[in-house]
């Protein structure tokens, strides 16, 4: 069979989201492969210019659809640096809390699609189960399940109900012994470990070359995860352990995301502990007026606010599930940030495809592009 | 062969049906009606569509059995609304196949396109006229059966490959031509494990392999060539490990990508007649067929129609485990599949041949018991 273009979506079962990867094949081997994106472009960046500084964050839920907290959380930063703000100490181990739940619900969903990329069929029902626990949790304190609005400028938008500690303590104790059983499921196959073991090979070189973050940069072998190395919010006050493997493959960001899982559980543990411990404000007390305002201030009150208002700029960089996201915002006065700008993680772990998917087979391209775990909406924003 | 047959209650019927409509009319005229020859045709008419609508409707139960089973193994229920427990929901969906339009890519080949999917359903429609079902309830009682059962099962190759060349689409021709390297792979261990089962019990007709298994069921003696058989036929199935003609995650729908509507329907329930007849092998081969063993207390194996009840549930049994294997697995990539088809499971096949040939050589096995008097050179 001669050399053939094929086009991997923007409809396909690999597709994870609305994208096209576009895969030349001599036979069933790749020879070069043209991801093209931009499916999913809403041009959140541009509308966030035109918004309250409260009104972006629910563009960023709809940012990565699986994982809205981190995304929250990495606007929230910048946007208090920008407005020179800062969160009393409970929204912090609060944001923690939303981070780390988020970490644990967007791997499972990465869980539950990859097994079924390579065919396994009963774990993916079994991780989109537990998520089910985790999105349950999300709701009794956002409201929500999957765009919750819940972090604000200056703080969290509610404390958590009665009870959940308690609550969220047996979901984690269910969850931690399920990750044994995810393993067994997959590692514990021959044929899962021929299918994945030096598959989708990205050396820690290539990586860093092409700026490819998080548990494909760890896999590689490299130690780095912003929590630790550019700690935000109460991530210095927690005890945890840096997930790494170092086989560079389908396996190992296999069993980097498995162990970042078992870290959030650690995690959550003494997030929880704390929150038991000391209760408090949740929003920061000195807020701009007009902070929660539905409707900008006009006239000559309007005018005072974009004079006297000081002005800033924001940077935050936060580990995502999928990676490092960073996010800089420009305050020039007023109710509505002047610019807004995002770094995917994803965006460059895709652009990286050439490096870790030509020469392998074409049933090989759903394991790796899921092991590199793809979101659209942020990649597209 | 003792009582009544498929075939001797179709004669009945159809003798009774001609004979009626002959005794309204004039005698002299209507001779014609009472002719042996006609009789002849009309009871195979209905001896025909008796075992069509027997296999569609296990087809179709069987497909409930899948899915019930897979939703219980993967925590979940499986259909639940339609009929008691789901039991209609799979008529349902036949239905809404059969009321949807058939879309003919512009490109694609009609003879090929149309054809294709007809005459897979019928050749494996074809095989169940030939399979025993229970004492006497066989269609022909051939000399050859089990031959002629796997020479018509080895034809879907062609039927897969042309309807997915006709197709006129990428994913459909990497889809057959995957299909068809498979199952050309697994042919050759599959037969080489039936041949092991042939020279134990010394002939090609699969009543008589049945009975050949009074002493003991072959899967004891000959479980290498039960382990190649049965992997052999996951593969000719395609089911999940060896699903790669239809991985949904690389090849959207594999060779029937370009298929909807009854087309498709014919597909799908191709493969589940395939998987039945798979099964059914598995029973007839190495399971006793029909039969029960002989310290079972005699109540279990009297009652009316009680071989093909026992044959019924060793069938599903079987698929059961087929399913199982679904929900469990990994699905393989088409390399290590034909590394593993003609690297592994033809040695391991000629072992099987090999045991076997020891098998007869000895006579007896110390837990089994003795080879059947007829078997053997």
């Amino acid at each position: 069979m001669s050399e053939m273009w094929i086009n991997m979506g923007p409809q396909h079962p690999m597709t994870h989201g609305l994208w096209n990867l576009r895969v030349k094949l001599d036979g069933e081997i790749v020879v070069d492969v043209d991801p093209e994106i931009g499916y999913l472009h809403r041009g959140i960046e541009k509308i966030s210019e035109d918004r309250h500084y409260n009104e972006v964050i629910t563009l960023m839920d709809r940012c990565c659809y699986v994982a809205g907290f981190s995304w929250e959380h990495l606007y929230i930063l910048a946007a208090e640096e920008a407005l020179h703000l800062a969160p009393p100490e409970r929204a912090e181990y609060l944001r923690v809390l939303c981070d780390e739940f988020q970490r644990i619900g967007s791997h499972l969903m990465w869980y539950a699609a990859f097994v079924q990329d390579i065919g396994l069929m009963s774990p993916f029902l079994y991780g989109m189960r537990d998520r089910d626990l985790v999105l349950d949790l999300y709701q009794s304190y956002t409201g929500a399940r999957m765009t919750y609005e819940y972090m604000r400028v200056g703080g969290v938008r509610n404390d958590l109900p009665p009870g959940f500690s308690a609550e969220a303590r047996q979901v984690l104790d269910w969850l931690s012994r399920r990750f044994d059983e995810y393993d067994q499921l997959t590692l514990g196959s021959d044929i899962f470990r021929k299918r994945c073991d030096n598959l989708g090979i990205l050396k820690a070189n290539d990586c860093v070359a092409h700026g490819v973050t998080g548990p494909m940069l760890r896999s590689a072998g490299v130690k780095r995860d912003l929590r630790k190395d550019r700690p935000y919010s109460a991530y210095d006050r927690v005890e945890f352990d840096v997930a790494v493997a170092d086989g560079a493959d389908v396996t190992a960001r296999y069993l980097v995301r498995l162990e970042e899982m078992r870290q959030a559980v650690r995690i959550l543990r003494q997030v929880l502990d704390w929150l038991d411990k000391n209760p408090g404000p949740v929003m920061a007390e000195e807020l701009p007026r007009w902070l929660g305002a539905p409707y900008a201030p006009i006239g000559r009150e309007g005018y005072l606010l974009k004079r006297n208002f000081p002005k800033g700029v924001g940077f935050s960089a936060v580990e995502e599930p999928h990676g490092e996201a960073v996010a800089y915002v420009v305050n020039e006065g007023g109710e509505h940030p002047y610019r807004v700008k995002f770094r995917s993680p994803v965006f460059s772990n895709i652009s990286a495809a050439r490096k870790y998917l030509i020469g392998y087979h074409v049933a090989d391209i759903p394991p790796i592009m899921g092991s590199v775990d793809i979101c659209i909406g942020e990649v597209d924003r | 062969m003792s009582g009544a047959t498929l075939f001797s209650v179709s004669f009945d019927i159809g003798s009774a049906i001609l004979r009626g409509i002959a005794s309204v009319f004039p005698m002299p005229e209507s001779g014609w009606i009472t002719n042996p020859d006609v009789i002849l045709g009309l009871s195979a008419v209905i001896f025909a569509a008796i075992l069509l609508a027997a296999s569609m409707l296990n087809t179709i139960l069987l497909i409930w059995w899948e899915r019930k089973l897979l939703g219980r193994i993967m925590d979940r229920r499986g259909a639940m609304h339609v009929g008691y427990a789901g039991l209609l929901q799979n008529f349902a969906d036949g239905l809404k196949l059969f009321r949807k339009n058939t879309v003919q890519p512009r490109e694609a080949d009609s003879l090929g396109f149309y054809s294709g999917p007809v005459t897979y359903m019928v050749t494996s429609l074809i095989i169940f006229g030939i399979l025993p079902i229970s004492s006497g309830w066989n269609g022909g009682a051939l000399p050859l059966t089990l031959l002629l059962a796997l020479a018509i099962f080895s034809f879907a190759p062609l039927f897969i490959f042309v309807s997915a060349w006709s197709s006129n689409n990428k994913y459909s021709l990497m889809g057959g031509m995957r299909s068809a390297a498979q199952m050309i792979a697994y042919e050759v261990p599959i037969l080489l494990a039936v041949v092991a089962v042939v020279i134990v019990s010394g002939s090609f007709d699969l009543t008589t392999i049945v009975y050949e298994q009074q002493n003991y069921w072959f899967w004891g003696p000959l479980f290498v060539a039960l382990i190649v058989f049965v992997a052999g036929m996951l593969a000719e199935m395609e089911r999940i490990p060896f699903d790669l003609p239809e991985a949904e995650a690389e090849l959207v729908e594999g060779w029937n990508t370009e298929y909807g509507g009854m087309l498709f329907a014919f597909f799908m329930l191709a493969d589940y007649l395939r998987a039945l007849i798979g099964s059914i092998l598995v029973v007839l081969l190495f399971l006793g067929g029909w039969t029960l063993p002989t310290w079972v207390p005699s109540g279990l194996t009297t009652f009316p129609l009680a071989g093909i009840f026992w044959f019924m549930v060793k069938t599903y049994a079987v698929f059961g485990l087929f399913v199982w294997i679904r929900a469990s697995l990994p699905r393989v990539r088409t390399d290590q599949l034909l590394r593993v088809g003609w690297n592994r499971m033809i040695p391991l096949s000629l072992l099987a041949v090999f045991l076997a040939a020891v098998l007869v050589t000895v006579k007896c096995l110390p837990v089994f018991g003795c080879v059947p008097s007829a078997g053997g050179m």
